[in-house]
This record gives C-alpha cells, sequence and structure tokens, in this order.
C-alpha cells in the first residue's frame, strides 16, 4: 500500500505549482479571462515546452506515456490555479480519444502537433436533448462515396474556437439513444459547414455551439470502428471525470484554507470569527468532505488506471456524484464564512466557487452520477 | 381557528386582480411614467401603494388576510420595480421616531416613489457586528451641524440613491451600542464618493461609499444624538420580515416544475427524474408549512401582540428555502446553466439560472447573516443565557 507519488509524479506536481504560483494570481488570470481568446498563447507554449502536453500520449509517439494518475497530478494543481488554457479540452479529453480509439497513421499525424501545442483538440459530444447521456445522439453521419457527410449541433464543445481538431460524436446506424451506432469522427477547424459559435462560461472558461451542416470529412477521418464509438466515449468520459475531480479537489483545498485563514484574520464581536464555535464546525465539516473526495479520488483513478472495468466504472459514478455535492457544499460555506467578501469578485473564493458550480454539470451532476452508481 | 377566505375577502382578491390587469404595463409605453401613474392609481384606491403603513400615515389598514391575499397576488403580477428602503425600511423609523417636520419633509417623496433611498449601516470593520461601526459625525460649536467622515460598505443602489439614511457614531466613550447617531444626507454632494462593488453573479447592486466632511444639519437627525441603534433595531426588525418571500417561493416553485417539464428525459421528464422529484417534493413539503408559519406570524402581528416565536424563523427558513430552488434552478438547466453572457444556448430558463443562483447566496448573509441570527433566537426566543 503506498499513496506516495514517484519521484518523477513530484517533479510534474512541483513544476505545474510552480507554473500557477507564477502566472495565475487572481489579477492576473482575470486579464486573461477578459481577452477574446480567453488564455494565453505564451502559456500555452510554456506547458508545450514543460511536456506537460505530452503526458497521456505513449514514448513511441513523443510522449510521456503517463497514465491517469499523472493526469490527476497535473489537473489538481492546475485547479489550485483556476488555470484558463485547454489542457483539460486538448490532453485529456482528445487524447483520450485518440489513445484508445486511433490508429498509427491518426496518431502520428496528430500527436505531433498536440504534443508541440500547435495543434489543439476537443470533443464534441453533448446535444442538447441528450442532457448527460453520452449515448442520446441525434447529429447524423452518413456514408457518401468513401468519406461521410455530418450533419447535426453539437453543445457547450469546451474550447472549441481555438480547436485545429475537433472529434464529434454522430450516429451512423441505431436509434436516438442506442449505444451501438455511434461513430467518432475528427472535423478540422475551418471545415467547409462547420460553424463554431463561442461564448464565455461562468467559471471564465470558454464553450462553444457547433454546427455541422453538410460537412464532408474522408473515410480516415473516422476514429476507431465504425458504429462502435460508444465505448471511446465513454472512456474518454471516465477520464474526463477524474481530471475534473483532481481540478475539483484542488480548487477545495483553496476554498477551505481560504476559508480557515480569513475567519481567523476578521474579526467581530471583539474575536477572530474562528473564535465561533458554529465556524469552526462548519470548516471543520468542509474539511472532512474535502478529505473524503480525495480518498475517492484516489480510489477511482487507482482502479481506472488498471483499465475501463466495471469497478472502475463504479467508483467514477461515485466520485462524480461526491465532487458535485461536496464542491457546492464547500464553496457556498466557504461564501457564507466570508460574509459580504464572500459575495464578491475581488476575492477568489468565488471564482473557485463558479469553476465547482461548472464540474458539478460537466459530464452529468451529482444526481446523474449516483443514479447511475445505484442502478 | 379558520382560514378559509369569507365572501369578502374573496372581493378583495377580485379587486386586487382587476386592478394589476387594468394597470399593467403596455408595451412600448415610457415605463418611468407607468411606474409613477400606477403607484398613484394604488393611493387612489385607499392605501394600495403603502400597505404596511398604519392607517394614520395613509395605509390602508388591512387584515392580515388581505395582506396575505396581496403578497400571493404581487408575486404573480408584474409590478413596477421598487426598492424597499425608503417605503419599507426609513419611513417606519420616521414614523415611529421622527419629529412631525421630519416626517412631512420625508414621508411624501418616499410614498410618491420620487426619492430614492439607501441603507447606510455596514461598514469594513462592522458587519454581524453592527455596533462597532466607526463612520465618525462631529457636531460643530454652534450645534448646527454634523461633519461626518468614514466608509460605508455594501450600500446596495448607492448609486442611484437619491438619500442615505446612515448610522454615525457621535460619542465612543461608552458602550458600543451607545453614542450612534441616526442622520439622513444626500447623497450628490461634494465629499461622497461612490465605488462600485461587482457581486458573484455579475451584477452591480452593492457599492463602496467614501463619506468625507459632510456637513449634515442638525434637522437632519432622527430623534436624539446616540439613541440611534434603538432606533435602527426596530428598522432591522422590518428589514427581516420582509426578507422571507415565502408566496414568491412558492410562485417560483411552480415555475420551476414547468421548467423542468420542458426538459426531456427518454419518454418522461426532468420533472420525473426521481432524485430531481424528490428534491422538488421536499421544496413543496417546506413550503406548505412556511406559508403557514407566515400566517400565524401575520396573524400575531395583526392582533397587536408582540410577533410570536414563529416569527423569528421565517428569515431563516425563507431565504434557505429561496435558495435552494435557486440551486434546482441551476441543476434543471444541465450544463446550460455554465453559459455566461453572449447567446442564448440550451432551454430558455436556463439563462440567468446561474446569476440567480449566485445572487441568492447573498441571501443568508444580508439582513442578518444566518449564523448571527440563529445566536439571536437562541437568546431571545430560547432564552439560552451565554455564560461567556
Ligand atoms: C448583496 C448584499 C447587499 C447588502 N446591502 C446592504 C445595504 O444596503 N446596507 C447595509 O448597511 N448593508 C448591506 N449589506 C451588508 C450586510 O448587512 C452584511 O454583509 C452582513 O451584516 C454581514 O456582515 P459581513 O459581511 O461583514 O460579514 P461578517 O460579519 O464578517 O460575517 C462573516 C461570517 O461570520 C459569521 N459570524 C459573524 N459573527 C458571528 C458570531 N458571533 N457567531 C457565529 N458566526 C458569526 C457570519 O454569520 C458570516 O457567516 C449587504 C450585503 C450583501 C451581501
Amino acid at each position: 500500500m503506498n499513496f506516495e507519488l514517484s519521484d518523477e509524479q513530484k517533479l510534474l506536481q512541483d513544476s505545474v505549482a510552480r507554473f500557477v504560483q507564477d502566472n495565475y494570481d487572481l489579477e492576473k488570470r482575470t486579464k486573461l479571462v477578459a481577452t477574446k481568446q480567453g488564455f494565453s498563447d505564451d502559456h500555452w507554449k510554456t506547458m508545450a515546452e514543460l511536456g506537460w502536453l505530452s503526458l497521456p500520449f505513449a514514448e513511441a509517439q513523443g510522449g510521456f506515456g503517463g497514465n491517469q494518475i499523472d493526469t490527476m497530478v497535473v489537473m489538481e494543481q492546475l485547479g489550485k490555479g483556476l488555470v484558463l488554457e485547454p489542457f483539460f479540452a486538448s490532453v485529456v479529453l482528445g487524447a483520450a480519444v485518440l489513445k484508445r480509439a486511433a490508429d498509427d497513421a491518426q496518431l502520428s499525424t496528430l500527436a505531433p502537433g498536440v504534443i508541440d501545442g500547435s495543434s489543439q483538440l476537443t470533443l464534441a459530444y453533448a446535444e442538447e436533448q441528450a442532457r448527460f447521456d453520452l449515448h442520446d445522439v441525434v447529429t447524423t453521419a452518413r456514408r457518401d462515396g468513401d468519406g461521410f457527410v455530418l450533419n447535426g449541433q453539437k453543445s457547450m464543445v469546451a474550447n472549441a474556437a481555438t480547436a485545429t481538431h475537433l472529434i464529434v460524436s454522430a450516429r451512423t446506424s441505431g436509434g436516438q439513444i442506442d449505444e451501438q451506432g455511434i461513430s467518432l469522427f475528427l472535423v478540422e477547424a475551418g471545415a467547409d459547414g462547420l460553424s463554431v459559435d463561442s461564448f464565455p462560461t461562468v467559471d471564465g472558461l470558454r464553450a462553444s455551439e457547433v454546427r455541422l451542416e453538410n460537412v464532408r470529412v474522408g473515410a480516415d477521418a473516422l476514429i476507431g470502428e465504425l458504429d462502435r464509438g460508444f465505448p471511446v466515449l465513454n472512456a474518454a468520459a471516465n477520464d474526463a471525470i477524474l481530471a475534473l475531480a483532481a481540478e475539483a479537489v484542488g480548487c477545495m483545498e483553496v476554498l477551505y484554507k481560504d476559508t480557515v485563514a480569513y475567519t481567523q484574520e476578521r474579526e467581530q464581536f471583539d474575536h477572530p470569527l474562528s473564535d465561533f464555535q458554529v465556524l469552526q464546525h462548519r470548516m471543520v465539516e468542509m474539511f472532512m468532505e474535502y478529505e473524503q473526495c480525495r480518498s475517492l479520488l484516489y480510489r477511482a483513478t487507482l482502479e481506472a488506471a488498471q483499465g475501463d472495468t466495471a469497478e472502475a466504472q463504479r467508483a467514477v459514478h461515485a466520485l462524480k456524484h461526491m465532487v458535485g455535492k461536496t464542491g457546492i457544499f464547500i464553496g457556498e460555506n466557504a461564501v457564507q464564512l466570508h460574509g459580504g467578501m464572500g459575495m464578491t469578485e475581488e476575492l477568489r473564493i468565488g471564482h473557485y466557487f463558479k469553476r465547482l458550480l461548472v464540474i458539478d454539470a460537466q459530464f452529468g451532476n451529482a444526481d446523474y452520477h449516483l443514479q447511475k452508481f445505484a442502478a | 381557528m379558520d382560514i378559509e377566505l369569507s365572501a369578502e375577502d374573496l372581493a378583495f382578491r377580485d379587486e386586487v386582480r382587476g386592478f394589476f390587469r387594468d394597470n399593467a404595463y403596455k408595451p412600448g409605453a415610457d415605463y418611468n411614467q407607468w411606474r409613477l401613474d400606477w403607484f398613484a392609481k394604488a393611493r387612489e384606491k385607499g392605501g394600495w401603494d403603502v400597505p404596511k403603513w398604519p392607517t394614520e400615515f395613509g395605509g390602508p389598514g388591512w387584515t392580515p388576510t388581505q395582506h396575505y391575499i396581496w403578497e400571493q397576488e404581487t408575486a404573480v403580477a408584474n409590478l413596477p420595480w421598487d426598492l424597499p428602503f425608503g417605503i419599507g425600511m426609513l419611513a417606519p423609523v420616521l414614523m415611529a421616531y421622527g419629529n412631525a417636520e421630519q416626517q412631512e419633509r420625508f414621508l411624501p417623496d418616499i410614498r410618491a416613489r420620487k426619492v430614492n433611498w439607501c441603507q447606510g449601516y455596514s461598514e469594513p470593520g462592522a458587519g454581524s457586528d453592527l455596533a462597532s461601526l466607526k463612520t465618525k459625525a462631529v457636531l460643530s460649536d454652534d450645534g448646527s451641524h454634523y461633519t461626518v467622515n468614514g466608509t460605508k460598505i455594501w450600500t446596495t443602489m448607492a448609486h442611484i440613491a437619491d438619500w442615505i439614511f446612515c448610522l454615525t457614531r457621535t460619542d465612543d466613550s461608552g458602550k458600543k451600542q451607545e453614542g450612534i447617531t441616526f442622520l439622513l444626507f444626500p447623497m450628490k454632494q461634494e465629499g461622497i464618493e461612490v465605488k462600485p462593488i461587482i457581486t458573484l453573479g455579475g451584477a452591480h447592486s452593492v457599492n463602496t461609499v467614501f463619506i468625507t466632511d459632510v456637513k449634515v444639519p442638525v434637522e437632519n437627525r432622527i430623534g436624539e444624538e446616540g439613541k440611534g441603534w434603538t432606533y435602527a433595531k426596530g428598522l432591522l426588525q422590518h428589514e427581516r420580515t420582509g426578507l422571507a418571500g415565502i408566496s414568491r417561493s412558492i410562485i417560483a416553485l411552480e415555475k420551476l416544475k414547468e421548467q423542468a417539464r420542458t426538459v426531456k428525459r427518454g419518454n418522461a421528464t426532468l420533472l420525473d427524474d426521481p432524485g430531481f422529484r424528490a428534491k422538488v417534493a421536499e421544496l413543496e413539503v417546506d413550503l406548505m408549512a412556511a406559508e403557514y408559519t407566515e400566517l400565524r406570524s401575520l396573524a400575531s402581528a395583526s392582533a397587536g401582540a408582540a410577533p410570536g416565536p414563529e416569527s423569528s424563523i421565517l428569515k431563516l427558513k425563507g431565504t434557505e428555502i429561496q435558495q435552494r430552488i435557486q440551486k434546482l434552478t441551476v441543476e434543471a438547466g444541465g450544463i446550460y446553466s455554465a453559459a455566461w453572457g453572449g447567446k442564448p444556448v440550451g432551454p430558455s430558463f436556463a439563462r440567468g439560472g446561474m446569476a440567480g443562483y449566485l445572487a441568492s447566496r447573498a441571501y443568508t448573509i444580508y439582513g442578518g447573516a444566518s449564523e448571527v441570527q440563529k445566536d439571536v433566537i437562541a437568546k431571545n426566543v430560547l432564552g439560552i443565557k451565554s455564560s461567556k
């Protein structure tokens, strides 16, 4: 039994932590959020130079050969800084699909660009009618000569505005909610018939509505087997959930620690707020729930790193449920215990809270995963 | 015990509905003109513009049932916007502690909605512990005016307010509740600087107000010097009873159900989803009780009795319920609740859901933070004496 990080992972952790320390105080972040693109090209280059963008790719492709545990190490630190660069979209979501389903030719075309940062991936999986169900897909891909023609609409696609390649789930056979009959396609930015309508999300990140109108792709755009995209999509979603949970745990740590610090500084009734027992107990609860999340994060991540098993799947559902619920509990109480100050954009806690709210909604909220877990 | 609406009550309800219908805003009309006209017409009805004011100041003298009916109807009708500060907070203080000259000077414009007021209580160092406030007011040697210096924070609508009612310190030699003086002064004058504070929902409603060498004539002091705390405490009572919003929550929950019904889940809707449905049901149960808590409180208040212990829980319960409804609205929107600004995406109700939820977090902070409210109930209602 050992929950220690390896030396290599510790180096990675330190390097991300240092990057966050140097580049992500609230003021710098707020400036980046206000830009059109919503993140920094320079930071993105730095991430490439430091090798983070190669993390999940095999060494044969010039990657680091990392697994979910390595991603966890990075995402937790990125969470502590509320980092804006599209690491999650490209290196978690996109790479999770490529790793599992892309053939050698596709990998050797795509991986180098992702690793050096010149390409950015994202995954267009959500549709409005689907709510959180990955298998509810009405976007279609129709055979056309030796290629396909895609039609439909994808919602809330992470960082689609800057992505060079979108991986799109589309129906190639079956009914609207059949798991069978979903296929994954690579669509290049700027393709004829592709429109990307971008907007900020409440956490300062960027998402897009993506419309596909007779978008033509070649046979080589199909990732994995025809009609069998769902298991890949589902496994990528599990990777995504693990990564988001790690990010969330990073956010929660900042929130509970900031609250403990603030209540010791702020005085009312001639006492530091931290003297009041009701607040002490509340902070202890925040801390307890945070530690529980970390435990479940380790459990789910370690199980998933063994393979896409049913056990890992259950742990992922459990984790996403707990992270959603706890994130909001900790966020709400951090705000409450800061009083009026907690309501302002001037303190960082509100920004972490907003990120946790969005994380709950991404890839299924707390209720959704509890039901999946219980099923 | 009896809660059947009498024939007169039903007639009153119809009259209220008719009034709202006849005076509804017509698209394209000048909003401000409509607003002022609306209140003028409500006044002609016999004090409907100031339902909570006592009859000697022009209030309608309604029974508790009529107040309840009004609450219910206003929760669904589209009324002109109104701020609570003048009508609901300052006016009762003026009536109870202001002199005749002050009442004549200020009440008519408050009533006509011609002057907007803001509440200058909280300070950076004085939030829950309001009595520790430090904004200094020094009386001139000739006794004609005070010179005020200090900083107020979280002042809602200070940026549009014409006047402020402000707690100031005139004496710091004794207990901190003593030596507080209640002053009124205009906001649009030299020496007052208003700096916006943007809150989590992205809105600008609160401000920091810097007050530098502002001269306030003694005629603008309410009651006696040093007695401001007593006056303000009465006022806080008025603020809190207005914050429960039970009728509005009942309507909001119905709206939420309608919205959830538009979110398809397979052959059913989100409202059929067991997790979501259970949360809606729990809210409904709580609201059923809270509605009666409010009625009990209304009934005892109108019988002239001191508010019963049940009144003390209304703000806590009411605000917590409002927050839960907001939270469920965000959940109903799913991932679309995350969209911010820009174009509408996903179900139409998802837009604004997140902003509403974030803003609702303040409900358990202002008007007495919940933790402190519970302290007050423990002491005043349960009679628990702290040995500290
Ligand atoms: C949106 C908004 C609008 C507002 N509008 C106005 C306005 O128009 N005019 C105005 O004057 N003020 C206004 N306020 C201020 C409001 O009244 C204060 O925020 C409130 O009194 C709490 O004070 P604080 O923010 O300083 O928090 P603090 O007093 O610092 O409290 C922080 C936390 O500590 C807890 N706490 C404090 N003391 C104790 C204790 N003894 N035991 C246990 N827990 C304790 C509180 O419950 C809270 O959770 C507004 C605030 C907000 C957020």
